[in-house]
């Protein structure tokens, strides 16, 4: 079992380096790709920033509790657009009829489909991430008192809120196996979910929130770490320390998603051309 | 000849027909958008009753026709063209006897009549059934916003076709089109409401051609534009229209005198 898990990392490891090798090839391209990544997401930051010029305060935040949580969500997201792209392609792998010939080598399936797609131009969302956060301590009025508990927060959050966002791209694409029109609702939730979480979750209606805490756990990432990091009150009277139940909660819906995953793969049938 | 060209409309209204689940599941992606935007608002409202002289009605009307107009007027990640200029395919739409220009004018004015009848009008009555929004405004607006979506449509596709065309001299252009759509996105109003934008920011906005794609259209269809600046606004779409079709009209000259096909 230990033996087999660091056979994968080698490989997975040997898989991406092998891609990014061949994007560093052409320095000036990848500079200019990462750059322009980051330029385009730091334009749609600024719609939070031009909004707090006629208004106040949003449900109670300011604009740098916002920003602070915006910036948090899109490093979770960079991550998880990083590691997880290649899952997003799949229904291009099943419709070309390419996934057979992944079935057939001696190598995991998810480790191949999940490797398919590493570009490091996905570092410019990252980068706008970890700019983003560190404009909102400045905007913060009275600064963050970071402590050794904050700090192992925002890490799990982080990381569970990617794989969390990995394991809908994952749930998509075991959707896949039965049809191929299924791209545009995994959007909903990795998408539509990153700019749900992008803001506090406190301003939508009580079903909207359980289902972000409860159902899809993304509330996890970077909602109830914000509210730890921010002294503000989880919701539904969760204890100010639930944020660290995020990579139980991670763990669970990854393992569903992988559940599912495995039975669709189980029951995959060739496009058949 | 014009018989040619609405035959080509008709065809890619009909060809998106077929595709009614990828259109539904379109449908929840700006629906759900939508619901997003709409809190983001009412939080935001709690702190003052009115912005830029915008209520929380007025606003939420904004963000659903957006949200309804987005896909009749910029259909983000559209690259069809620059993918038949990868594939090489793009010399057989050369080599029609029809003009290159106007085929594909056609052909995405058909997909956007598609789009507005089967995509912008049920998400915005989905807006109206989630937020009791009402009807955006009075029916005697509806000659002048519907010529200016028409200006806008025309500008979204002279834009689209820009940027996919830029593939004759760049091998990648999908990271140059991803950046133009955003910032086309951006300044027609999707992300924020333009009359939200802080002084000089607005101005560049209302002066760009990304304005007359969405926000025009939409600020006419809520009153907010009226007597000297309707037409003005009118005016400027009209204009813009001109410039970016004499533009793409230009550049496809220029690319087809250096245009070299590979193998048979």
């Amino acid at each position: 079992m230990l033996e087999s898990a660091r056979d994968d990392l080698r490989l997975y490891r040997h898989l991406v380096m092998q891609q990014v090798r061949a994007q560093a090839q052409y320095k000036a391209n990848l500079a200019t790709d990462i750059l322009t990544y980051f330029c385009v997401t730091f334009l749609e930051f600024s719609a939070v920033l031009i909004l707090f010029g006629p208004f106040p305060t949003l449900a109670g935040w300011s604009v740098g509790e916002v920003a602070l949580l915006y910036g948090l969500t899109s490093i979770c997201f960079g991550f998880a657009e990083l590691f997880g792209a290649g899952i997003d392609l799949f229904s291009e792998t099943i419709r070309r009829g390419e996934f057979d010939r992944v079935l057939l080598r001696p190598a995991g399936v998810l480790l191949q489909v999940a490797t398919s797609d590493f570009k490091l131009r996905r570092l410019g969302r990252i980068t706008e991430g970890i700019a983003i956060v560190l404009l909102a301590l400045r905007l913060l009025p009275h600064g963050l008192h970071w402590t050794a508990a904050k700090v192992l927060l925002v890490g799990l959050g982080i990381g569970s809120g990617a794989v969390i966002f990995i394991s809908i791209l994952l749930l998509g694409a075991t959707f896949c196996f039965w049809t191929v029109e299924t791209t545009e609702l995994t959007n909903i939730l990795t998408y539509g979910g990153r700019e749900m979480m992008s803001w506090p979750l406190h301003i939508y209606n009580a079903g909207l929130r359980a289902f972000f805490l409860f159902v899809v756990p993304l509330a996890f990432g970077t909602y109830l770490p914000a509210c730890y990091l921010l002294d503000r009150p989880p919701p539904f009277g969760l204890p100010p320390w639930a944020g660290f139940a995020a990579p139980v909660t991670a763990l669970l819906f990854g393992a569903g998603a992988r559940a599912a995953w495995s039975f669709g793969v189980r029951h995959y049938q060739s496009t058949g051309n | 000849m014009l018989r040619f060209y609405v035959e080509v409309a008709r065809s890619s209204f009909r060809r998106l027909l077929i595709y009614r689940w990828a259109n539904l599941a379109g449908m929840a992606a700006n629906v759900f958008f939508g619901i997003i935007f709409c809190y983001v608002y009412i939080a935001l409202f709690r702190a003052r009753p009115t912005a830029a002289g915008f209520d929380l009605r007025d606003t939420l009307r904004y963000v659903w026709l957006m949200q309804a107009l987005t896909m009749v007027v910029l259909r983000f990640s559209w690259y069809d063209l620059m993918l038949t200029i990868r594939s090489g395919e793009v010399i057989a739409d050369l080599a029609k006897p029809c003009d290159f220009t106007w085929y594909w004018f056609s052909r995405e004015a058909g997909a956007s009549v598609y789009y507005l009848l089967y995509r912008c009008v049920p998400t915005y009555l989905a807006g109206m059934l989630l937020f009791g929004i009402g009807l955006p405004g009075e029916w005697r607006v509806l000659p002048a916003f519907a010529l200016s979506l028409v200006f806008g449509t025309g500008l979204g596709i002279a834009f689209r076709f820009l940027y996919n065309v830029i593939a004759f001299w760049l091998l990648e252009a999908r990271a140059v089109g991803g950046m133009a759509s955003v910032v086309a996105l951006f300044f027609a109003g999707t992300y924020v409401p333009l009359p939200f934008l802080p002084g000089a920011m607005r101005t560049i906005a209302l002066w760009s051609p990304f304005s007359g794609m969405l926000n025009v259209p939409t600020e006419i269809f809520m009153g907010k534009l009226s007597g000297a600046d309707l037409l003005g606004a009118l005016l400027l779409q009209a204009m813009w229209l001109v410039a970016l079709t004499l533009l793409a009209r230009a550049l496809t000259a220029a690319a087809a005198r250096r245009v070299v096909v590979q193998g048979g």
